[in-house]
C-alpha cells in the first residue's frame, strides 16, 4: 500500500477530474441538436433535417437528434448542459488547423490541457494524472508533465518478474535529458501503479452496462481510473469518424447512438461520483447549414458543445442562437460562431483548479466565460 | 532435410550467386531461410568508434537501420565511413540497379498485391488489407532497396487514403501500386496526377461526387481543400476559400464507377462526365481559366474539361509554396523535427530546378551540412522502430499479424491512418508508445511472436560478445552505463532494443 500514497497527492481522495471527449471530423451540430423552432433549418434541410416529431424536446425551441434520447435523464437531472452554435475563431474549415488552433487553445505551444496541467501550483502530478485513451496523446495533451497513453488498464504490463529489466530501464532513461527522459520516467511509473489496479476486476456501479465500441470501452476504464482515486486529473478519449460529404445520416447515425450511449452509461455508473467529475464533449467544427446534392453537408463553422457533472446548472440550452437567414449565415453558409469554445472550458477550468491562470492556459485572448455554473 | 550454415556457403557462396542459378522461387522454404541469414550470418565487425559514423547514420536515415554484417560490408565502398555513406546513398537513389530477389521473395505470398484492379473486388476487403500492412511490412525489413521503401512511407503519408471508407478498402492496393510505388522516386508532378485521378483517391476525398449539372448545386470541395492544403501548397501557402471552390469547379465532373454500379467489368473505371462539369469562367491563385463555349462540339468541350485538371495541377505544382512544402517535410523526415531553415531552402531550390524530380531533391538534401551533421536526433516512429529491431537482429519473419498488432497498439500500423494528412512525422505524438516498444522488445529477443524468429545466441557471437552486440545495435561503442545495465538487466538484447538510444536514429 505504501507505493500508493506515493503516487497520489495530497489530496488524491478529493481530486477532480475533467474528461475531454473530441468528436473529431466535425460532426454535425444542427442535427444533434436540432434548432426545431427555426423554419431556416427546415427550408436548408428539406431532406435531411431531423423532424420536429421525432425530436426529444429540449426548450420548446431546441430538440435532440431521436438517437440521443440516453442523453435525457442527465438533462433533466440538471447535470447536462447543452451549448450551440459553438465553436473556435478558426475559419480554415480544415480540419487538422481546426483540431489543432481547438486543441492548442490558440496559436501557441502545447495543447490547452497540458498546459492547465502544469498551471496547477504546488500539485505534483501522479503517472496517471492524464490518460488519453487510444493510441497517441491527443494534441490537448500535449506539454502535460505526464499523459499516459492507454486503450485498456489490463494492457498495461511488461510482464511478471521483470525487475532487473525495469531498473536498467530506469537507469539508462533517468541518464537522458529532454522529453524522451519524461516519457521514459513517466511510463514506469505507470507500470507500478496499474500493476496494483489490475489485480482486481472492475464492476460497474448501479446497474451500468458499457457498449463494446472503443468509446464506450474508454469510458469504462476512465470510470475505473477515477473510482480508484489514482491522481486522474485529466482523461481524453476521442469518437471520430464524423467527416461525411455524402450520405452523412449512414456515417453519423451509428456515432451518434455512440455517443449517447457511452456518455449515458459513463453518467449511471459513475452516480455520486459525478459530483467531482465534468465531461466536456466538443468538435472543431460543424457542418454547413444547407445540406449538398449528396444528402451530406460540408464543412461549416459553429456546432455544438455538451457539459456534464458536478455543480453545471444543465437541463438548458446555453449560447446566443443568431438564427439562420441568410445575412447572418458566414462565409459560404454557416452557423456563425456565438460562443467560442474557451468560454465554455474557463469556468470548467476554473473550477478544477486553475486559479488565476486562465490567461496562461488560454493566452491573446479576452475571455468571456459562459455562466454554465448558473 | 536439414542444412547448416556452413554447408550452404559453402555450396553457394553467396545468396545472389545461388538465386542466379535457381531463381528464388525455386529455393525450398528452408534454404530460403538460410539464404535470408546467410548475407549476416557470420561474424562481423561492428562500428567501432564512440560516436555514430557517417555510414552508420546513412543506414539509420537513408534505410530502415543496419542488418548485421551490413556496416562492415559498406564500409569497404570507400576509404573513409563518410566516403563509403556517399556511395551508399547514391546506389540507394538508383534503386532499379539494385537486384532485390529477397524483398521480392518476401512479399511473393501476398498475391493480392499484384491483381489487376478489377480483379480486386473477387477479394474479401480484410484480406487486401491484411496483404497491404504485412507487404509494406516485409518490404521495409527485406528489401535492398532501402530508400526506395523509406520514400513509399513517406507518400503513403503524403498522400494517405485510410482504406476503410468505401470502395477504397479494395482501390487502395492499386493506389499504393500504381501511384506510390510507382512514382516514389520519380517526379513529383506524375504522381500528383496519378494520385488526382486514382480510383481510390477519388473515393477517398469525394472527388466523385463533385459534380455540378447547375448553378444550384454546389461542388464537393473535398479533395479540392486537401490538395492545397495537404497535397501541395500547405495551410499557410497563400490560397483563399474561394480558390479552394474554384478548384472544385474545375474538378467537377470527374468520378469513378462503383461497386455498386454496373456493369461489373468497369468497377473502378475513373471517367469525366461533361454534363457534371461547371464550364464557367474560373479564376485559381489568380490564373484565369476561360469558359467553355457552349457552341463547341461535345468532344472538343469535353476536351477542354478535361484539360482544367492538367492545368490546375500545373499552377498548384508550380507554386513555389509547394516546393516549400514538400522540402520541409523532406527535411523534417531526413535531417530534424524542426527543419533547418538553409536546408530546407537548398532543397526547395533542388526540387524547383528539376521540376519536381524527387531523385534530384534527394540528393540536394543528402549532401547539406545539415543532414551530414543531425545524427541520432530523430525519434524513431513506431513502424520504423519495428523494422528496425527486426533487421539489426537478423530476425526471420513472415511479417505476421502479431507485429502488425503491436504496430496498432501503438497507432502506426500502415494503412490505418484515418484522415488525409497522414501519420505525423514529429516525435511529441509518439513519446506514449514507449511501454509497447519495450514488450516488443522483449517479445523479439525471447522469441515469443508467430513467425518471428531471431538466433541471439548467434548473433551475440558473430558480432563478436557482449560488448560488439552492443555496439552493433547502438552504431557505436556503448558508453559505461549502457555495458553496466545491459548486464545488470538479465535480458541484455531486450535492454539495448528498449533503451533510448536505440530509439532514436
Amino acid at each position: 500500500m505504501s507505493e500508493v500514497q506515493t503516487f497520489l497527492s495530497g489530496n488524491g481522495d478529493e481530486r477532480r477530474t475533467l474528461v475531454v471527449v473530441f468528436l473529431r471530423g466535425g460532426a454535425d451540430g444542427l442535427n444533434i441538436v436540432a434548432p426545431l423552432g427555426d423554419d431556416g433549418y427546415y427550408r436548408a434541410r428539406p431532406r435531411i433535417a431531423i423532424a420536429k416529431k421525432e425530436a426529444v424536446p429540449l426548450d420548446g425551441f431546441y430538440g435532440l437528434n431521436p438517437l440521443l434520447k440516453p442523453l435525457e435523464i442527465a438533462y433533466k437531472d440538471g447535470a447536462l448542459g447543452v451549448i450551440h452554435a459553438a465553436g473556435s475563431e478558426d475559419d480554415t474549415r480544415s480540419h487538422f488547423e481546426a483540431q489543432d488552433l481547438m486543441e492548442h487553445g490558440g496559436i501557441t505551444g502545447g495543447g490547452w490541457l497540458g498546459r492547465f496541467l502544469r498551471a496547477q501550483a504546488g500539485v505534483t502530478s501522479g503517472p496517471l494524472a492524464a490518460v488519453a485513451l487510444g493510441k497517441a496523446i491527443p494534441e490537448c495533451l500535449r506539454g502535460a508533465p505526464a499523459a499516459t497513453v492507454l486503450q485498456s488498464l489490463d494492457d498495461f504490463s511488461l510482464g511478471d518478474d521483470r525487475s532487473r529489466l525495469t531498473q536498467a530501464l530506469a537507469k539508462l532513461y533517468g541518464l537522458q535529458t529532454g522529453i524522451l527522459a519524461g516519457a521514459g520516467r513517466d511510463t514506469l511509473a505507470a507500470l507500478g501503479r496499474v500493476r496494483q489496479l489490475r489485480n482486481t476486476a472492475y464492476q460497474p456501479a448501479h446497474g451500468a452496462d458499457y457498449g463494446r465500441d472503443e468509446f464506450s470501452r474508454g469510458l469504462r476504464e476512465i470510470a475505473r481510473l477515477i473510482k480508484a482515486r489514482v491522481g486522474l486529473q485529466a482523461a481524453s478519449v476521442d469518437l471520430g469518424g464524423w467527416d461525411s460529404h455524402f450520405g452523412q445520416s449512414t456515417i453519423m447515425d451509428p456515432l451518434m447512438t455512440r455517443l449517447a450511449k457511452g456518455l449515458a452509461t459513463f453518467y449511471q455508473d459513475l452516480g455520486a461520483e459525478m459530483k467531482h467529475t465534468t465531461v466536456v464533449v466538443m468538435t472543431e467544427f460543424g457542418r454547413r447549414v444547407e445540406e449538398n446534392s449528396a444528402f451530406g453537408t460540408d464543412h461549416g463553422r459553429g456546432s455544438v458543445m455538451f457539459v456534464m457533472g458536478g455543480g453545471i446548472k444543465g437541463g438548458r440550452v446555453l449560447g446566443k442562437w443568431p438564427g439562420l437567414s441568410r445575412d447572418v449565415l458566414e462565409g459560404p453558409g454557416d452557423l456563425p460562431v456565438m460562443t467560442n469554445y474557451r468560454n465554455v472550458l474557463a469556468p470548467i477550468l476554473q473550477r478544477h483548479g486553475a486559479d488565476n491562470r486562465l490567461n496562461q492556459i488560454f493566452p491573446n485572448f479576452t475571455l468571456d466565460a459562459l455562466p454554465i455554473y448558473g | 532435410m536439414k542444412h547448416s550454415r556452413r554447408t550452404f556457403l559453402k555450396a553457394g557462396g553467396s545468396s545472389a550467386a545461388l538465386l542466379a542459378v535457381a531463381g528464388c522461387d525455386q529455393l525450398p522454404r528452408e534454404l530460403r531461410f538460410l539464404q535470408g541469414q546467410a548475407k549476416g550470418g557470420g561474424p562481423f565487425q561492428p562500428p567501432g568508434a564512440t560516436t555514430i559514423d557517417a555510414l552508420t547514420h546513412a543506414l539509420n536515415r537513408v534505410a530502415f537501420g543496419p542488418r548485421p554484417g551490413d556496416y562492415a560490408r559498406l564500409k569497404k565502398l570507400g576509404a573513409t565511413p563518410e566516403l563509403a555513406a556517399v556511395t551508399y546513398i547514391e546506389q540507394q537513389l538508383n534503386p532499379e540497379r539494385i537486384d532485390d530477389a529477397e524483398g521480392e521473395y518476401a512479399v511473393r505470398r501476398f498475391e493480392t498485391l499484384n491483381e489487376p484492379l478489377g480483379e480486386l473486388f473477387e477479394y474479401q476487403d480484410e484480406l487486401l488489407h491484411n496483404e497491404l500492412m504485412r507487404g509494406a511490412l516485409a518490404r521495409a525489413v527485406f528489401s535492398e532497396r532501402q530508400l526506395y521503401e523509406v520514400m513509399v512511407q513517406f507518400w503513403s503519408d503524403h498522400f494517405n487514403i485510410d482504406p476503410s471508407k468505401g470502395d477504397c478498402k479494395w482501390l487502395k492496393v492499386a493506389d499504393d501500386r500504381e501511384v506510390i510505388r510507382k512514382h516514389a522516386l520519380g517526379k513529383f508532378p506524375e504522381m500528383l496526377r496519378a494520385s488526382a485521378l486514382s480510383p481510390a483517391m477519388l473515393w477517398y476525398l469525394d472527388g466523385r461526387v463533385n459534380r455540378r449539372e447547375n448553378m444550384a448545386e454546389k461542388p464537393n470541395e473535398n479533395y479540392a481543400r486537401e490538395l492545397l492544403e495537404l497535397h501541395t501548397l500547405s495551410v499557410h501557402g497563400g490560397y483563399t476559400q474561394k480558390d479552394v471552390m474554384e478548384v472544385a469547379r474545375c474538378l467537377s465532373g470527374w468520378t469513378v464507377r462503383s461497386k455498386d454500379q454496373k456493369p461489373y467489368f468497369e468497377i473502378g473505371k475513373v471517367e469525366f462526365q461533361l454534363d457534371h462539369h461547371d464550364c464557367g469562367d474560373k479564376e485559381v491563385l489568380g490564373q484565369k481559366i476561360s469558359a467553355i463555349q457552349s457552341h463547341l462540339s461535345k468532344e472538343d468541350r469535353a476536351r477542354l474539361g478535361k484539360k482544367e485538371l492538367d492545368r490546375i495541377l500545373q499552377i498548384v505544382t508550380n507554386h513555389p509554396s509547394t516546393a516549400r512544402h514538400l522540402s520541409t517535410k523532406l527535411c523534417r523526415r531526413f535531417i530534424a523535427d524542426e527543419p533547418p531553415a538553409s536546408a530546407v531552402q537548398t532543397v526547395a531550390a533542388a526540387f524547383t530546378q528539376s521540376g519536381g524530380d524527387i531523385r534530384a531533391t534527394l540528393r540536394a538534401l543528402f549532401v547539406t551540412e545539415e543532414f551530414r551533421q543531425q545524427r541520432g536526433n530523430k525519434f524513431k516512429r513506431p513502424f520504423n522502430y519495428i523494422v528496425s529491431a527486426l533487421r539489426a537482429t537478423g530476425a526471420s519473419t513472415d511479417a505476421g499479424m502479431e507485429i502488425v498488432d503491436y504496430l496498432r497498439r501503438m497507432g502506426h500500423a500502415p494503412f490505418n491512418y484515418p484522415t488525409p494528412d497522414g501519420y505525423p512525422e514529429e516525435e511529441a505524438p509518439w513519446m506514449g508508445t514507449l511501454l509497447w516498444r519495450w514488450n516488443f522488445a522483449l517479445a523479439l529477443s525471447e522469441n515469443k511472436i508467430k513467425g518471428t524468429k531471431t538466433d541471439v545466441e548467434a548473433l551475440r557471437k558473430n558480432s563478436g560478445g557482449d560488448a560488439g552486440l552492443m555496439a552493433h545495435l547502438l552504431g557505436r561503442k556503448p558508453s559505461a552505463d549502457e555495458s553496466q545495465a545491459y548486464h545488470d538487466s538479465g535480458a541484455g538484447l531486450a535492454l539495448m532494443l528498449a533503451s533510448p538510444a536505440f530509439q532514436r536514429c
